[in-house]
């Protein structure tokens, strides 16, 4: 496996800071930059950064509110009004995959978030994309070369859109399989993270992708509008999202999700889930379990 | 002979001078206008689909005349350095260098720094559309200006070169 990370992701991570900060986060050394995880930004205290899940202090002044605020504009290229809906989700995709994470107080509409005033706290997190996460399922997913609908399911934290962002690149690229037209309904720009309508991690030349909308409408508009020969999303989370997906396989797509979960009995206890089982929407499950600093796949047929 | 040339040549002189305020006064107009329909294409990219600040200016760049191209152009350039300068900043200043546009037309520009990009497109829109009235107002204004004190500055010049002239014959 190929981490597509390290020093130059950090360095391209950083350049959504303001200058003061940027000189900080950069006086990292390169084995440094290369493990960082984030960078976390809190008013009034020196920044921090997160390398092997321990958070650490930069030496450097404590970070002013007015530094929060140009990291929006620097990291929207003074286009605010383009990120709203994110800010309001609380996060905004940089060139490079990259995120801002926001928080601060809300200005509430309607009972719902309209804007973030007063930002007091945010992170860098520094994108990361494994490619070749999913050689190790491959072939056993592509039954002939072709590949058939696999549901990915873990507990958060373990690699799920990671494997799936990779399992959507080798379909799309043809690599260890057929290469297949894949739709990506990326309701949190989280698998291919476009900025300026570029996919800014690797997700194939094949891939289509709708971000920004909610997950059963971008699928329903990628299956009209696309024609896609496998339709993938990420975190199935609602009934509306379970629908949408039973509609496509009514179409023949092949379907390609991830949820969260510990195993197979847990998938079947929640009624949520159920329908896609009972259906038999799913051929595969992927199951995904640390072990030591790195992952195990275990595929389990479901009919 | 050579005081008939000489003398010549004064009063051309004065007339020069004369022409040339004149053409001041006509050129500051031009540069009001020029901005003031910049903004209006701004309006109209704004209203299209609400580009990224980025786009719009170089959108606007491209179809835009005199200072308003200028300074779009240069907004566009300063996009990519904003952990040095922040927008509304880079563009209060950058509309202060280009003093044809007139102080007056400089204030109305000023603020809509604080405004393109940052906040949602119909207060945009409302901003610019604002800016452009009070552009075109001051383009009436000035050309008003232009028209009465342009006169006066020929026939300033040319009565100036004319008395100098005769006191030099």
């Amino acid at each position: 496996m190929i981490q597509v990370t390290g020093a130059k992701s950090y360095v391209q991570a950083v350049q959504a800071l303001p200058l003061r900060l940027r000189e900080e986060a950069l006086s990292l050394s390169e084995g440094e930059r290369a493990r960082a995880e984030e960078l976390r930004l809190r008013a009034g205290w020196p920044m921090t950064v997160l390398i092997d899940g321990v958070e650490r202090p930069l030496d450097g002044d404590p970070v002013e509110p007015g530094e929060l605020e140009q990291l929006i504009e620097i990291a929207s290229r003074a286009s605010i009004h383009t990120v709203l809906d994110q800010i309001r989700r609380g996060y905004l995709t940089v060139e490079g995959g990259h995120r801002v994470g926001l928080s601060g107080t809300a200005v509430l509409q309607g009972g719902e978030i309209h804007a973030l005033r007063a930002i007091s706290s945010a992170n860098v997190r520094i994108a990361r994309q494994v490619r070749g996460a999913a050689a190790p399922v491959l072939d056993r997913l592509c039954s002939k070369g072709v590949l058939t609908d696999t549901l990915i399911l873990a507990p958060p934290g373990l690699g799920k859109t990671t494997l799936l962002r990779d399992l959507i690149r080798s379909v799309s690229e043809g690599e260890g399989c057929s290469p297949l037209r894949v739709a990506l309904a990326d309701e949190r720009g989280e698998v291919a993270a476009l900025y300026n309508g570029r996919p800014q991690l690797e997700v194939g030349r094949r891939t289509d992708v709708a971000e920004g909308c909610p997950k059963a409408q971008g699928l329903m508009l990628l299956l009209r509008a696309m024609n896609p020969q496998v339709l993938a999303a990420d975190e199935i989370t609602a009934p509306q999202d379970v629908q949408a997906l039973m509609t496509a396989a009514g179409c023949g797509v092949t379907l390609l999700a991830t949820a969260h979960g510990e195993g197979r009995v847990s998938l079947e206890r929640r009624p949520l889930y159920r329908p896609l089982l009972e259906e038999g929407l799913f051929r595969f499950l992927v199951l995904i379990r640390r072990e030591g600093e790195g992952r195990v796949y275990t595929v389990e047929e479901l009919r | 002979m050579i005081r008939l040339m000489g003398a010549v040549l004064v009063a051309a002189g004065g007339a020069f001078l004369g022409f040339q305020a004149a053409a001041g006064l006509r050129r500051r107009v031009r540069a009001v206008r020029q901005m003031g329909a910049g903004l209006a294409l701004l309006e109209q990219e704004l209203e299209l689909n609400a580009p990224p600040l980025s786009r719009l200016l170089e959108r606007g760049a491209a179809r835009s005349e005199g200072p308003a191209k200028a300074l779009f152009q240069c907004c566009v350039q300063g996009l990519d350095h904003l952990e040095r300068e922040e927008f509304s900043s880079l563009w209060r200043r950058l509309a202060g260098e280009h003093p044809e546009l007139t102080v007056e037309g400089q204030a109305i520009l000023s603020p809509l720094g604080d405004t393109l990009g940052r906040y949602e497109a119909p207060r945009q829109l409302e901003a610019l559309s604002a800016a452009r009235r009070r552009l075109e107002e001051l383009a009436a204004r000035l050309e008003a200006d232009s028209r009465r004190q342009g006169r006066v500055y020929q026939a300033l010049g040319l009565s100036g070169g004319a008395f100098l002239v005769i006191l030099l014959l």
